[in-house]
């Protein structure tokens, strides 16, 4: 039986070594160590062999069991590679047929800017807040210390639904809306769309603001100075440079205007900056007394700063977009470009 | 207003370079729009002396000229203009000059003549435009001089803004003021010498000021022997750099008094007024004046006018009356220096549409004490400059003269408001430089005096603002104020419609952005219903085509694609989130409502080399709705819609439980023809302020499946009018609790399964979360199916 065995082993190893694919190798396999194959046959008669030879006999078998089998998987292995190789050889393609590119939406480029400026000054504590398109001359005009006869309440400047009721000129409406439903702290930050009759290549009827509140206790013109540094350096780079300047808002005291450095020349002096090296941002100051007045807001106790800023006109500087009309066009070989 | 370096220098000496002073300005509040430097782009431009004229050999509107420009021969120049004779001194850019524009002088013919350089018009040396021809020079001015020099187009000038607090700042002493402040150095306002001679002025003319409300001041003076005639070059230069261009004398002197001082002034030609009479009165109805501008306007009953005895000949801080306008033949003027209403200029100015230097200050407020000052500042130049005698007396009409304010400091409040700590006595120095009178104060406070000419400064936070600003802006420190919480959530839903801008963004759409602007025919060219008629109408909108506020976003949505579509973008898929607008009930205020639209156009699938490019259709868009719904972790239902902006049984309206929300579909080809486009277009228009009030909870964990699923598939033959997607729900009720889910992946019409049926194929996927599915239970599960099919389609297996 010893003999049986290992002319078993030497004949399976060579078979094994010579078989050329998977298919003949599993044949081997089957024939050898099957249910039915040579070693079992074998083993089937080791009843037969003499009780004390058993355990060496059955000791041997496995070995040549364990040989074979081994042969089998180095073999499979072997042949495994070489099928791969030949089936992914025969798979190849051509790499430089274009790939299929999902279609990708954009944002709208006054969207991304607004997202972004909200973004940063969640950073320090502000909400969004909202307030209608649609609003009365109160909360547009007089709450803001906007008395009747200013030019702005105009026709030539403002739109009329009817006496009394016009379409916002500016996000500073939604502060009053804000300061009555809370006491401070207050911190708000509103965004939304706002009209002016006015229209050209500079100018769109309909444009974008946000506006911004703060009003606590012990809140400074160093306070709105800082905030409105930290937003500039976020938005357009820790290298832009910033002044502030005074300036006239009939709902602020003082009031201010924030240039920044020429976002084309970085402040050499050019045509965008008209060589003064500085650009217009916003609108900012501390709130008017009267404003805290119409809030029901203890002048004595609190103070705050506002600010309003064209989202448009930011848009149109980071991208060098010529004409504020080109953001209300919905022209996509306009829009996909952002 | 235009500040020329050259004449600010009159009232206070300046020291800086322009730069400097230029941001002093700025930081004081004063914005610099532009700094011009005069004469910058004129070189090699000299005073030449014509001394001899002849007509061209070859052209009739050309003469031969030779100049003196103080070389050895004078030089010959051809010249097309006509005002100029023998003698007379113009400018002349000899050859190699340069002129505004970049224009060379070089030596060139003109028609076979010889032209050694060009004599010059005002505004081609950069002057403002002065009558045709050649600018004819005074003829004292040496020859061969430097014509910036003589012009004194040397200046610079910093045009500045001024803003509309700050009438006071509108003149050069108002400037000169500021800058004092700034400087710490000595303000200079010209001392007035003037001789009052003949007989006293109420003798010569009778005021009557019969409305002091909106005149609260009158003053008048008296000049007789006046001699109109040309304004001396000092005065020509100052008015030329201030952009305006000199007339004669006395019209110069009234617009260089109110460039000097801020105060406008009036000349009338007293001879021209009837009954030597001047009467402040409001205007009657439709009463007729023709303005100095060459209009003939009709005044209202509300506007002030300056009448004689019969006719308005002035209204009131806006424009004088051509028929007593000051003329060459004048000898005699009443000059008039007055402080009108604000409110009443301003109301008048728009309602006239009538715009002037004179409207400008008085609607931003004048200052009444400087009226006498200007006065008496023109009629001193008058008499010197035209000869003139000045009356004895003054008119001076002034009531109820104005009362300056006085505004108490805390010295605290400073600190409080701006967070830099200013010492008591240097917040009272800033004040006092700005000429705030103190006249009281203490450890804590100050009390002061405000010029009457500060109409801005009534409250503590306004001496604030006075204070930062000599502070100066650039000194307050930066600070970041720490987070505060409010008590409140203003707008939850922002931070939802922020998510679901990026979601539709992420499902390939781009986003649009409208005005909010829309008009009743666009509303019936998209065929919308009724309810979309009622819109929110503009007293004065900007066209026609704004005049409404939109009710809908469907309009703008159909035009956006036909015009992406005309100008050969393949495809459009596009969304919009905003709002729309309704009337109010009666008086209530409209309202807005956020809506999202989708778009849908062209190509959906562009071709590329492994497929053929596909057209939208209405499934693109029934899916896109179905993922904004499920976004919101809701379930839409579609029905049949009536909406005739779309096309008959490709329109569907969009249901959540009991609400609808939107429609959609395929743009009726009669709708889309209005919007000019024949393509294929898919438009949607959803509620999304109803999908955000919809309660939705947070999903709450299922456990995930441990058992394999069976899967099978199944295919039916019903009646072709069979609705398959109903079928498909029908499928998905009867499985029992192991059918998971229910795909249709296949609708087959032909021959094979006659004619009027189609085929329908589903595959089902069951399984069961205790073990392990048997292919019994399964089979169990497809005939309940099949049964419920047959039952409700007569459905059969195929």
């Amino acid at each position: 039986m010893k003999e049986q065995l290992e002319a078993l082993q030497a004949q399976a190893l060579e078979k094994i070594a010579q078989v050329a694919d998977l298919a003949a190798l599993e044949e081997t396999r089957v024939n050898f160590l099957g249910r039915k194959g040579a070693v079992t046959e074998i083993l089937r008669g080791l009843g037969k062999v003499a009780a004390e030879d058993r355990p060496a006999m059955g000791q041997l078998a496995n070995v040549v069991k364990d040989a074979i089998g081994s042969a089998l998987d180095g073999r499979k292995s072997d042949l495994s590679v070489t099928a791969d190789a030949a089936r992914e050889a025969s798979e190849a393609i051509d790499l430089s047929l274009p790939g299929r590119r999902p279609k990708g939406g954009h944002v709208h480029m006054v969207n991304q800017v607004t997202e972004e400026i909200i973004d940063i000054f969640a950073g320090l504590g502000f909400q969004v807040a909202v307030g209608p398109d649609i609003e009365t001359e109160f909360y547009n005009f007089d709450s803001l210390n906007t008395p009747a006869d200013h030019p702005a309440r105009d026709s030539h400047d403002t739109f009329f639904v009817k006496p009394g009721v016009v379409l916002r000129t500016h996000t500073s409406p939604v502060q009053m809306r804000v300061m009555e439903q809370v006491k401070p702290p207050v911190a708000v930050l509103a965004p939304g769309r706002v009209y002016r009759v006015d229209y050209d290549a500079s100018h769109s009827p309909m444009f974008n603001q946000i506006e911004g509140l703060l009003v606590d206790e012990g809140v400074t013109f160093s306070d709105l100075k800082g905030t409105l540094m930290h937003f500039v350096h976020h938005l357009f780079g820790k290298n832009t440079k910033v002044r502030f300047r005074p300036h006239f808002f009939p709902f602020t005291e003082p009031s201010a205007e924030m240039d920044i450095s020429c976002t084309v020349c970085s402040g050499s002096g050019c045509r965008l900056c008209k060589n003064s090296g500085w650009l217009e941002a916003l609108g900012c100051g501390m709130v008017h007394p009267e404003v805290f007045k119409h809030a029901n807001y203890d002048y004595e106790k609190y103070s705050g700063f506002a600010f309003g800023l064209g989202i448009d006109r930011i848009a149109m500087l980071r991208h060098a977009v010529p004409s504020i009309n080109h953001l209300y066009d919905n022209d996509l070989r306009f829009l996909e470009q952002f | 207003m235009r500040i020329s370096l050259n004449w600010l220098q009159d009232y206070i000496d300046i020291d800086v370079p322009v730069e400097a002073l230029a941001h002093e300005m700025t930081m004081l509040g004063l914005e610099i729009e532009s700094i011009e430097q005069l004469g910058d782009d004129v070189q090699g431009v000299v005073v030449g002396k014509i001394i001899q004229i002849e007509p061209h050999p070859d052209a009739d509107k050309i003469v031969v000229c030779q100049t003196d420009v103080g070389g050895d021969e004078p030089l010959q120049i051809c010249c097309g203009a006509k005002n100029m004779k023998v003698g007379d001194k113009v400018p002349t850019a000899v050859v190699g000059a340069s002129l505004p524009g970049g224009f060379q002088i070089a030596r060139r013919k003109m028609r076979g003549v010889e032209s050694q350089g060009m004599m010059c018009a005002a505004q081609e040396i950069g002057l403002p435009e002065g009558e045709d021809g050649l600018l004819i020079l005074d003829e004292d001015l040496p020859i061969g001089a430097d014509i910036k020099e003589v012009l004194g187009l040397g200046d610079v000038v910093l045009e500045i803004e001024v803003t509309p607090n700050r009438a006071d700042w509108a003149s050069m002493i108002g400037v000169a003021r500021e800058l004092s402040a700034r400087y710490q150095s000595e303000l200079r306002i010209p001392e007035v010498a003037l001789i009052e001679q003949g007989a006293p002025i109420e003798t010569v003319i009778s005021v009557t000021v019969e409305d002091s409300e909106l005149c609260p001041r009158y003053m008048g003076r008296m000049l007789t022997d006046v001699t109109v005639g040309p304004s001396p070059e000092w005065l020509c230069e100052r008015l030329v750099a201030a952009g305006q261009r000199p007339i004669n004398n006395i019209v110069d002197i009234t617009n260089f008094v109110l460039l000097e001082t801020g105060q406008p002034l009036h000349a009338f030609d007293f001879d021209k007024l009837a009954d030597k009479r001047i009467v402040v009165r409001k205007a009657q109805a439709n009463e007729p004046i023709n303005t100095l501008d060459g209009e003939a306007r009709k005044l209202g009953e509300e506007m002030l006018v300056i009448a004689d005895g019969k006719n308005p000949q002035c209204v009131a801080g806006v424009m004088g009356g051509a028929d007593s306008e000051v003329g060459d033949s004048t000898t005699t003027i009443f000059l008039e220096s007055a402080f009108f209403q604000p409110a009443s200029v301003r109301k008048t100015s728009r309602q006239l549409g009538l715009v002037s230097e004179s409207s400008q200050r008085f609607q931003r407020g004048a200052d009444p004490e400087m009226a006498a000052y200007a006065l008496d500042r023109a009629a001193e130049l008058i008499q010197d400059l035209a000869s003139a005698k000045i009356a004895h007396g003054v008119i001076d009409h002034y009531p109820t003269p104005f009362v300056p304010r006085e505004v108490t400091l805390r010295y605290a409040r400073t600190y409080r408001l701006l967070g830099v700590d200013v010492p008591p006595e240097e917040q009272r120095d800033y004040l006092e430089r700005l000429e705030f009178e103190i006249l009281d104060h203490n450890d804590t406070e100050v009390n002061v005096r405000v010029p009457l000419r500060r109409h801005d400064v009534s409250m503590e936070a306004d001496l604030i603002e006075e204070i930062a600003r000599l502070y100066s802006f650039d000194n307050i420190p930066v600070s970041l104020p720490r987070a505060r919480q409010c008590e409140k959530v203003f707008a939850p839903q922002e931070k939802r419609i922020r998510t679901l801008r990026h979601f539709l963004v992420g499902l390939g759409l781009t986003e649009f952005y409208n005005w909010s602007f829309s008009n009743a025919d666009e509303v019936e060219r998209a065929a919308l219903p009724e309810q979309y008629r009622a819109m929110v109408k503009l007293e004065n909108p900007l066209s026609e085509k704004q005049a409404t506020m939109r009710s809908s976003i469907v309009p703008a949505a159909i035009g956006n694609a036909a015009r992406n579509l005309n100008h050969g973008v393949p495809s459009v898929s596009a969304f919009e989130i905003g709002p729309i607008y309704v009337p109010g009930e009666g008086d209530a205020m409209p309202g807005q409502h956020n809506r999202v639209s989708f778009v849908l156009a062209g190509e959906m699938e562009s071709a590329h080399w492994s497929r053929s490019k596909r057209v939208v259709d209405f499934y693109d868009m029934k899916g896109i709705i179905e993922e904004l719904v499920g976004h919101f972790g809701l379930t839409a239902t579609f029905e049949a819609s009536d909406w005739l902006t779309f096309q008959l049984g490709q329109r569907a309206t969009v249901r959540v439980g009991k609400h609808v929300v939107g429609t959609f579909g395929r743009v009726a080809s009669a709708v889309a023809r209005a919007f000019e486009s024949d393509q294929v277009i898919y438009v949607a228009e959803i509620d999304l302020d109803l999908l955000l009030s919809q309660e939705v909870s947070e999903p709450q964990f299922q456990a995930v499946p441990t058992f394999p699923p069976s899967v099978r598939d199944l295919a039916v033959v019903v009646d072709s009018a069979v609705p398959a997607g109903e079928l498909r729900e029908k499928a998905a009720q009867s499985g029992g609790k192991i059918l998971r889910s229910v795909e249709l992946f296949d609708i087959f019409e032909g021959e094979q399964v006659g004619a009027g049926k189609k085929s329908v194929a589903l595959n089902l996927v069951f399984q069961s979360e205790e073990r392990t599915l048997t292919d019994k239970d399964t089979q169990k599960a497809i005939d309940k199916v099949l049964k419920r099919l047959k039952h409700e389609y007569k459905a059969e297996l195929r």
